[in-house]
């Protein structure tokens, strides 16, 4: 159902408190999700969405802690199972901006196959992959992009399964959008997630996030000397995928970040549905009693 | 003498042959020239091979239940000959295509006892000779059992004629091969007992499967997105859906697994689209998790869940009421759910829309239970069921206007909180898997998550009290009291309808349709009346039965069970009333 009523009862433009959330947060101190949820907040704001206008899906972890610490609908699922909730919210209703939010551990571990689909099917949805290279809030174990080198809870002696480089991953899926930043830097967030938003499609955001209690290795301080933003690169063409690859292929020494990949001529899949492309409704507003007397006619 | 009231064609041959072209051919002619059938189909879960059936039971009034004996095999492969023969009732005839058939000794035995007639027709070769193709082999067979029929050969020309419309070129090589089969000698064989033609009562039927009715539900109940992965005995949901999809403007989307299914599905209706899934029980296991998501974020989900028996794979094309248990306690923690089961076309077509409407209405997952033996068995039936009016209870725009967030999951005597959509109003809340505040904040207060968790408990209660009892048919001072659920009422009411053709014993059926939360008050006067109670399931161990037993003490000494993936033939009931033994695990 459109947003009616709030939307024209507020002509003002969307102001960063609107988004504010009396809730208390429960993170620890120079957790990457601080950055995150203010550089959410600042992009909506800087598109003018309002919150009635948005869904927030959120997974479990400590991601999803943060699910009511924010203005908005917002949806607290399953582990790794937040794409396709996200998913299902978008086809039900494209004029709402839908961002999900999901960590290392369900999104590469639990949920992987959720976000193959997700990225195949180009579903209009911005997703953010909170990356802090472990499993934070069960407390440091080892997630699908722990380096080998590092120990952690129940691996004592580092993980014995290679790390997934989740950019690549996903560039290899016929991806529309793919873009990596860092929860250091909430300026730079808040313009990746602005570019993530207004792409009609499967928006995948990885974004290096710290985790001072459980990840020692790579603060916020490691990212911040390693990183470079794409489009300082001066032939640097986000249309090709070759050389997204080739660029993001680096996330130990000079990593990029910014806007890795995008396809202009996304279709998302609501956009795909041939039986519906002469309907201009939305799913939530067209319940009624659809007659069947003609398909019965079918059956005799 | 005819059994039951009915006449009984079995069509066998391998998967692929064409079997269930010339059985539909056969029951859409039937209903033509005003009978009444019941098409019942056995395959393997293979595409090429193997052997399987279509049967039909035939008969002068409506039936909606299968035998387990047939009056004519007619088969088209070795293997089907040599599986179904024991499946011909005596007397009995077969009429096969199989070059030099060699029987074995025991088979030799069957056929000398049962008094067989097995006759070669060699429709291979008729097709080739008079049709001028092999595949009207098909064609030939279908002549010779509307001889069999004793029939006019007329309608099932112009059926013929119908059904190659847009080939006008092989209708005159199928017609002849059709008189052919017709006119074949068929030395021995017993024509059908059955007085067929009686076109004065002819009202043009529908032919339609279980599958087809709950799609049409679901049509008619304004669902705007079906998501569901492949998985037999639901499958036929999703492409008939598909199929119609341009007409009805529905979103129907297949999805990689039934995990996803599940949580689109929570997606769409928390975003507000009115949404359906459909499975089979392994999927639905996958789905358990988000059943309790359901549960805790108050989020209307409706999945069917087409039966067949397991564990795991177990026989994939078969039929079972096996998963009653997964639908009453799938999923952790304690919440309220409705679970149904269907049985016939009116209640698929009826309870798919019920059950959409209280999932809204409670905003809880409802589980509508069917089986192999009714999603893809061919029912006849004269009307369609008027739809029920659709009830979404969703505040309406001015009513979201005026709600604070803290109302979304408010806690109320009921249990039902008001609900209205992302984007109707200011007043934004959080659906959380977490325990949570009535504004969906997440909780871990001892007070506040006791609250929220006996409000979403105390739905059971209201939900109870709307819910309908279970329904008796049959006589009211019964020798035996049966009690079921399922496809079971169709051969119960098959049995009863030719109870004095067999037996001078009275019997009743107590039927579940809204089968959990259970109600009990006509149950208890049932039992307490009762001179034998008897507990029928498709299924090893008795599920409502514990269910029931659970709620009223009340117990079932004598139990009529069976797991062999068939459904209850009506000679499995007869033979009970007879003085057969239960079978009790």
């Amino acid at each position: 159902m459109p947003c009616n009523t709030c939307v024209t009862a507020t002509s003002q433009p969307t102001q960063m408190k609107d988004f504010a959330s009396a809730n208390i947060f429960t993170w620890c101190t120079n957790c990457g999700n601080y950055g995150i949820n203010a550089a959410v907040r600042r992009a909506l704001v800087e598109l003018d969405i309002k919150p009635c206008e948005t869904i927030t899906c959120f997974d479990i972890g400590c991601n999803g802690n943060g699910a009511d610490k924010i203005g908005g609908y917002t949806f607290h699922g399953l582990h790794g199972r937040v794409i396709p909730a996200a998913c299902g919210a978008a086809l039900a209703n494209t004029e709402t901006k839908v961002i999900a939010f999901g960590g290392d551990g369900g999104t590469l571990g639990e949920g992987v196959g959720h976000l193959v689909h997700g990225v195949r099917g180009n579903y209009n949805v911005t997703f953010i992959l909170h990356n802090n290279l472990n499993y934070g809030l069960t407390k440091g174990q080892a997630s699908p992009t722990t380096k080998k080198n590092m120990k952690m809870d129940s691996s004592p002696d580092g993980p014995t399964s290679e790390a997934l480089h989740p950019v690549r991953f996903v560039l290899a899926l016929e991806s529309t959008f793919v873009a990596r930043t860092f929860s250091g830097d909430v300026k730079h967030m808040t313009k990746v997630f602005v570019e993530a938003i207004k792409h009609p499609g499967f928006s995948f955001v990885e974004v290096f996030q710290s985790c001072p209690t459980y990840n020692k290795q790579t603060p916020h301080e490691w990212y911040q000397q390693r990183v470079f933003d794409v489009s300082t690169v001066s032939d640097y063409d986000p249309s090709n995928r070759a050389r997204a690859f080739e660029i993001a292929e680096d996330i130990e020494n000079k990593i990029a970040i910014g806007v890795l990949y995008k396809d202009k001529n996304s279709v998302p899949q609501s956009a795909r549905q041939q039986n519906r492309a002469k309907l201009n409704t939305q799913l939530v507003e067209e319940t009624r009693q659809y007659p069947i007397d003609t398909l019965l006619k079918a059956f005799r | 003498m005819t059994y039951l009231h009915r006449f009984v064609v079995k069509v066998a041959g391998e998967s692929g042959m064409g079997i269930n072209s010339v059985g539909e051919v056969l029951a859409k002619a039937l209903k033509n020239v005003g009978m009444f059938v019941f098409g019942y189909r056995e395959y393997p879960s293979l595409i090429k091979g193997g052997y399987s059936c279509y049967q039909l039971d035939i008969s002068d009034t409506k039936i909606n239940a299968s035998s387990s004996e047939c009056d004519v095999l007619l088969s088209f492969s070795r293997v089907s000959l040599h599986a179904y023969l024991n499946t011909v009732r005596e007397g009995g005839s077969v009429i096969h295509s199989v070059i030099q058939v060699r029987f074995t000794p025991e088979e030799e035995k069957i056929i000398a006892d049962r008094r067989l007639t097995v006759v070669y027709l060699p429709a291979r070769e008729m097709a080739i000779t008079i049709g001028g193709n092999k595949i009207m082999e098909n064609t030939v067979m279908l002549g010779a059992i509307w001889q069999v029929l004793d029939l006019d050969l007329e309608e099932l020309k112009s059926m013929i004629t119908e059904q190659f419309a847009k080939k006008p070129e092989v209708i005159p090589g199928n017609i002849n091969c059709l008189e052919a089969g017709y006119t074949f000698k068929l030395e021995g064989v017993s024509k059908s007992q059955l007085d067929l033609r009686k076109t004065e009562n002819f009202t043009d039927d529908y032919l339609l499967t279980g599958n087809h009715a709950i799609a049409l539900g679901a049509v008619a109940g304004g669902v705007r997105a079906y998501y569901a992965y492949p998985m037999t005995p639901s499958s036929s949901i999703l492409s008939y859906l598909a199929d119609i999809s341009h007409e009805t403007g529905m979103l129907v989307k297949q999805i990689e697994d039934e995990i996803s299914v599940a949580n689109m599905a929570v997606g769409s209706m928390f975003a507000g689209a009115r949404t359906l899934i459909g499975t089979a029980g392994g999927g639905f296991d996958l789905m358990t998790e988000t059943v309790s998501l359901s549960g805790i974020t108050e989020t209307p989900f409706m999945c069917i869940l087409a039966q067949r028996p397991g564990p795991a794979t177990g026989l994939p094309t078969w039929t079972s009421s096996s998963d009653l248990n997964i639908a009453v306690y799938a999923g952790h923690g304690e919440y309220t759910r409705l679970v149904l089961a269907a049985s016939d076309i009116e209640s698929c077509f009826i309870l798919t829309q019920v059950g959409l409407n209280m999932a809204e209405k409670y905003q809880i997952p409802v589980i509508l239970l069917t089986e192999k033996q009714i999603a893809e068995s061919i029912f006849q039936v004269n009307r369609m069921p008027d739809p029920i009016p659709i009830e979404r209870h969703i505040l309406s725009n001015d009513d979201a206007k005026k709600m604070k967030s803290e109302d979304r999951f408010a806690i109320t005597e009921t249990g039902i909180s008001p609900r209205w959509l992302p984007g109707q109003s200011e007043a934004v809340y959080t659906a959380n898997s977490d325990e949570h505040l009535p504004d969906g904040t997440l909780t871990e207060e001892a007070d506040t998550a006791w609250a929220s968790y006996n409000k979403r408990l105390r739905k059971e209660k209201t939900l109870l009290e709307e819910l309908p009892e279970p329904i008796v048919f049959g006589d009211p001072n019964a020798d035996i009291s049966f009690v079921g659920w399922g496809s079971v009422k169709n051969t119960m009411l098959d049995v009863m309808a030719c109870l004095s053709e067999f037996t001078d014993k009275k019997i009743s059926y107590l039927h579940y349709e809204y089968l959990y939360p259970v109600k009990t008050k006509v149950l208890k006067e049932y039992a307490k009346k009762a001179k034998r109670l008897v507990l029928v399931e498709n299924n090893a161990t008795g599920q409502l039965g514990q269910i029931v037993t659970a709620k009223t003490e009340i117990p079932f000494w004598e139990k009529v069970l069976k797991c062999d993936g068939r459904p209850f033939f009506v000679e499995d009931i007869v033979n009970f009333i007879l003085g057969g033994s239960s079978n009790a695990v």
